[in-house]
């Protein structure tokens, strides 16, 4: 096969490929010049500083927030009722529901931001912020049913039975026995929705109003007038908040066996 | 039965439109050792679900104790149930799984500790309370599930297949236990298996289930010595099976003129029942296993297939050489064919 020299450089390469961007981001925000430039001009945290001082920057970071974590809780909701129907029991057109769950991810989010707008905002009057929410949810849902129902297939039917034989209702053998077991799927599934509704751009993009923005619409638009470092900044610092995030997941979760 | 504990009247039991069990009828005494036996789908696991309360009969009663339980939800029916997978719950210790009913039940802490200590006692787990059901042997996690129904005080205890997951040693010795267990605790038990040989035993009486329907019923001994129907005799043993056609029986392959008085029905031969080396008839041997204590030969006759077993003790016989048998009428059980599909 190949020498262990090329191997080697097959391997960098694609590591750089993969990494090197978030290292010239890293760099870029370090930056001491006025624009952002790679390599760096000279180096400072200055950058680094000012994002926190950005006031858009603060109200949009709250949103993304406020959308990743309270999406996430009303897709898990929603979607662990729906994991556990969909593995538990032969539901006529089972395949079906689990397909048009899946829509979201399919569907290109342009095409899911246009509609929920055209249908939800400007028809209905519904508030931008409540049209997030809705569409964040709808986005996560697709993960959460996937990742919690794989967690619930390993798990026997006949183990509920034990526990209402036991004297438990079925309700009761649900949240005793079924959610116990499934803790780290539901948690994994609240990872990767978190993380889902954070990153989200095509959608949130038709669904931003005046001083209602997501942080990664923010910072497009803080980038169109403003070509000045802390994007680079603010950029890399969510990067590090995301890897932090999935770094803890697969530590305590071994979440690699779920997504 | 006046004396009867449980009782099944007219039982049907369905999956949608498929009856699975058309029409039992059972009555178990208390204390008794009910073993269900049958092949698989003959609907033995149905009737044993419905007695749990996990599925809903069509129609017909079931009773425990004189009190009418067909309604009552399967969580209020006292009914413990040990699953063939176990069903243990994994993410709780071993003490916390046989607690797990009695904690419901609200009882004081120091009670509940009590009684799942004496639980886990009973079994012989009480070293290992604090394990996690994954770090457990089949035989202790079968044991940790037995103790889990035990502690709840069950009117009646079902076991699912309760032999079948155990290697041949810990069969027997699981056995000895739940015989002990039933000895002790004059539990009823019922006790659902394909395996005759479990049935046997570890059964005060058997009941011998085919297509939904109760094929015999009776102690081991009566099952086991006298089937009373072709599919009963099958079942136990009786592997050479000829019906009868006025004085003849009629084989795969031929007849054979025989002195009996029934005109009809089957006649049935242990293949231990029969003799080989000397007799009237011939075959020619056409394989032969070793088993042990026994040698299981199959003999091609005009009849047709014969299957022999003689002591391993005895001098074998070659495979392809002619052999003299002899199906001797004394030996052979005679099934009347009243209850057989024609």
């Amino acid at each position: 096969m190949y020498s262990k020299w090329t191997t080697r450089l097959i391997i960098g390469l694609t590591l750089t490929f993969l990494i090197g961007p978030f290292f010239i981001i890293i760099l870029a925000g370090l930056s001491d010049g006025e624009f952002m430039t790679f390599p760096p001009d000279g180096i400072s945290l200055r950058w680094y500083a000012k994002v926190f001082t950005v006031e858009s920057f603060r109200d949009s970071f709250k949103l993304s927030m406020f959308l990743a974590i309270f999406g996430t809780i009303a897709a898990l909701i929603l979607g662990v009722p729906a994991a556990y129907a969909i593995s538990r029991y032969k539901i006529p057109y089972g395949e079906t529901i689990k397909t048009i769950v899946a829509a979201p991810i399919i569907v290109p989010g342009i095409i899911v931001g246009l509609a929920l707008l055209r249908y939800l905002v400007v028809p209905l009057n519904f508030t931008v912020t409540l049209a997030l929410f809705m569409a964040h949810t709808a986005l996560i849902l697709p993960y959460a049913v996937r990742v919690v129902s794989s967690s619930m297939n390993n798990l026997r039917s006949d183990m509920e039975e034990a526990a209402v034989l036991l004297g438990c209702s079925r309700l009761g053998a649900f949240t005793r026995v079924v959610l116990p077991n499934i803790q780290s799927g539901v948690l994994a599934a609240f990872i990767l929705g978190f993380v889902t509704s954070f990153n989200q751009v095509p959608v949130s993009l038709f669904l931003s109003g005046p001083g209602v923005r997501t942080l990664p619409i923010d910072m497009l638009s803080y980038m169109e007038i403003t070509y000045d470092p802390s994007v680079a900044a603010l950029s890399a610092l969510l990067a590090l908040l995301s890897v932090v995030i999935v770094f803890m997941a697969e530590k305590f979760l071994g979440f690699s066996r779920y997504v | 039965m006046s004396d009867a504990y449980v009782s099944l009247k007219n039982l049907t039991l369905a999956y949608g439109k498929t009856v699975v069990v058309p029409d039992l009828n059972l009555d178990v005494r208390k204390g008794e050792l009910i073993a269900l036996l049958g092949p698989s789908g003959c609907g033995k696991t149905t009737a044993m679900r419905s007695i749990a309360g996990l599925m809903a009969p069509k129609s017909g009663t079931i009773s425990i104790d004189g009190v009418d339980i067909t309604r009552t939800p399967a969580n209020k029916r006292g009914i413990g149930l040990v699953f063939q997978s176990y069903a243990l719950f994994p993410h709780l210790s071993v003490f916390e799984n046989v607690a797990f009913g009695l904690r419901l039940k609200k009882l004081p802490k120091a009670k509940i500790a009590s009684m799942v200590e004496q639980g886990l006692q009973t079994v012989g787990l009480a070293h290992l309370s604090d394990r996690k059901p994954e770090d457990m042997s089949g035989g202790q996690q079968q044991r940790l599930s037995l103790a889990r129904s035990l502690v709840m005080e069950p009117k009646v205890l079902l076991l699912d297949e309760p032999l079948s997951n155990l290697d041949a040693r810990l069969r027997l010795e699981m056995r000895n236990e739940l015989q002990r267990l039933q000895r002790d605790t004059g539990i009823t038990m019922i006790f659902v298996t394909h395996d005759q040989a479990e049935a046997l035993a570890l059964a005060d009486r058997i009941v011998l289930m085919k297509d939904g329907i109760v094929e015999q019923l009776g102690t081991p001994d009566e099952l086991y010595n006298a089937p009373n129907s072709k599919f009963a005799a099958d079942f136990f043993g009786f592997e050479n099976i000829f019906e009868i056609e006025g004085s003849e029986i009629v084989g795969r392959t031929g007849r054979l003129t025989v002195l009996i008085d029934a005109k009809e029905g089957y006649l049935a031969w242990r293949p231990s029942a029969i003799t080989i080396g000397s007799g009237p008839h011939q075959g020619t041997i056409s394989s032969m296993a070793f088993a042990g204590e026994l040698r299981e030969y199959i003999i091609e006759a005009p009849l047709g297939q014969i299957k022999v077993t003689t002591p391993s003790s005895t001098p074998p016989f070659d495979i392809g050489s002619p052999i003299a048998f002899d199906l001797a009428i004394d030996k052979a059980r005679h099934l009347s064919k009243n209850g057989e599909e024609t």
